[in-house]
């Protein structure tokens, strides 16, 4: 409980035409969770249900054990949200933003900074819409680390960057987490969680599917080939068979229907097929 | 409170916001709606709350650690405080349009101290008017501004006509300094209260407003 760092309990917010319906989950201190599900899904609005930035119609939501309506000043300082990139004041240079940022934060800390500066090769003297997109990331998660963030929740962070750039802000997230920082890290390119994350929540249509760890998901499923033959035979045991290039592909649980092999299921797998599973069911 | 108005200074305010107080040279025009110099402080704070919605500053604002209400009184006070710039940057002007004795002005209210005063309930107008509609849609700028402006035009307006229609206006406020002194002292004060409290009640209005916004 007390390593916890993130707790969300029914957390809701009802739209006319999309509903978020009581999401709940945790994430522990040093860990990375993957917040994954289809464009659309929530993912954005359970993040910014988190902190306010929309008013939850229902739930709880704890920082640090503190509640966010509470405390909302002491966690926002322990805390950076990072949508996207640094896409704001496009045309301002990265001075001028870091010395607005700067004063609003007392454990601001300068050689942090500078450090990131460096370790993400970012030049002051440039305005954000100069940067790639991979660089915008970064300098947000410079401004984001240069104030002690202990938490980072990442909307998308990895969405337009090419892979070089992607796994370079896998590993710098791999080395912060082992420094003690958490983060939650909403992104629908699976691909990156599965060489970084430790905790897995999946959200479909407003509805959380499963929280948990990677491995214990990994545990859970094996991804399996067939022919349309075998799909239609096997068609009970099978979750979310679907047209393949060759074939057929579906989800089975570890233990069944070990005659048809298969592998060890990605997390992109993992979500296509349930996916088409919950979407034929409904 | 004090970051967060640096940051409307530094981050928030358009250039026009500063090209504009150079429009107080227009008092020197002569035979020349003289609330005009005065207006165009709220094109600059439009041109702001224009550039703050292409910049993204109210997610940049929001991820700060501040408190939501907080960000829409530095608004306010930021409004105010470039409108008593505007009003600051007026006063040269009016001097040396005494000192080059251009005379009364025959196109509406003389440059006065009730002049000032009436300017500054027009600015205290332009903030009830537009700083609630602007945080009831962040991304409505352009009509909020609209709207407002036919408020402030109808006031200058009817204060114009007051100078050529109403006694008061046309025999004691529509009169060179330091003619009726007393009186004009007494319109700039009870201009700058105001200013004050329709700033203050829009500040406030738009803080409950946009606490209810989803952004």
């Amino acid at each position: 409980m007390a390593d916890r760092v993130l707790e969300l309990r029914g957390l809701s917010k009802d739209y006319p035409a999309f509903h978020l319906r009581g999401v709940s989950f945790s994430l522990r201190r040093g860990r990375i969770m993957g917040f994954i599900g289809r464009n659309g899904a929530g993912k954005t609005t359970t993040l910014k249900s988190m902190l306010n930035i929309v008013h939850p119609s229902a739930g709880e939501v704890r920082f640090f054990g503190l509640d966010f309506a509470e405390h909302e000043l002491e966690i926002k300082r322990r805390i950076a949200f990072v949508s996207g990139g640094a896409n704001y004041y496009p045309n301002k240079k990265l001075a001028a933003i870091t010395a607005v940022t700067r004063g609003f934060y007392d454990n601001w800390d300068e050689e942090s900074y500078q450090k990131f500066l460096r370790l993400f090769a970012l030049d002051e003297t440039k305005t954000p819409r100069q940067l790639s997109a991979g660089m915008q990331v970064k300098y947000a998660l410079a401004l984001a680390l240069s104030h002690g963030a202990e938490l980072l929740i990442l909307d998308e962070p990895t969405s337009g960057l090419d892979p070089v750039s992607r796994d370079e802000l896998v590993e710098v997230f791999l080395t912060l987490a082992e420094e003690g920082v958490s983060i939650l890290f909403s992104t629908h390119i699976t691909e990156d969680l599965d060489k970084c994350a430790d905790d897995v929540s999946y959200i479909r249509a407003g509805e959380l599917v499963f929280s948990m760890p990677l491995a214990a998901l990994r545990e859970k499923y094996r991804a399996v080939a067939l022919t349309a033959e075998q799909a239609e035979r096997f068609r009970d045991g099978l979750i979310g068979c679907k047209r393949a290039k060759e074939g057929y592909t579906a989800l089975v649980e570890r233990g069944t229907l070990e005659e048809l092999g298969g592998h060890v299921a990605g997390l992109e797998e993992i979500m296509v097929h349930l996916d088409r599973e919950a979407r034929e069911d409904d | 409170m004090i970051e967060l108005l640096k940051k409307e200074f530094r981050l928030f305010a358009h250039p026009t916001c500063w090209m504009f107080l150079a429009f107080g040279a227009m008092l020197l025009i002569p035979g020349y709606p003289m609330y005009i110099p005065f207006f165009w402080v709220t094109l600059g704070l439009f041109y702001s709350c224009l550039g703050a919605r292409e910049n993204n500053d109210l997610y940049y604002t929001l991820l700060l650690p501040v408190r939501k209400r907080d960000t829409v009184r530095a608004r306010g006070l930021f409004f105010a405080c470039m409108e008593l710039l505007q009003i600051a940057a007026c006063i040269p002007f009016a001097l040396l349009r005494y000192a080059l004795k251009l005379g009364p002005n025959n196109a509406g209210m003389d440059v006065n101290l009730a002049l000032f005063g009436l300017c500054l309930v027009l600015m205290g107008l332009f903030n009830l008017l537009f700083l609630p509609r602007v945080y009831k849609n962040p991304t409505s700028v352009g009509k909020p501004f609209l709207f407002v402006s036919i408020w402030v035009f109808l006031y200058i307006v009817a204060a114009e006509v007051c100078c050529h229609a109403l006694p008061f206006f046309r025999e004691v406020l529509d009169t060179p300094d330091p003619q009726h002194l007393g009186v004009k002292l007494a319109v700039l004060a009870l201009g700058a209260l105001l200013f004050a409290l329709l700033t203050l009640l829009g500040t406030r209005r738009a803080e409950a407003i946009f606490e209810k916004v989803d952004l």
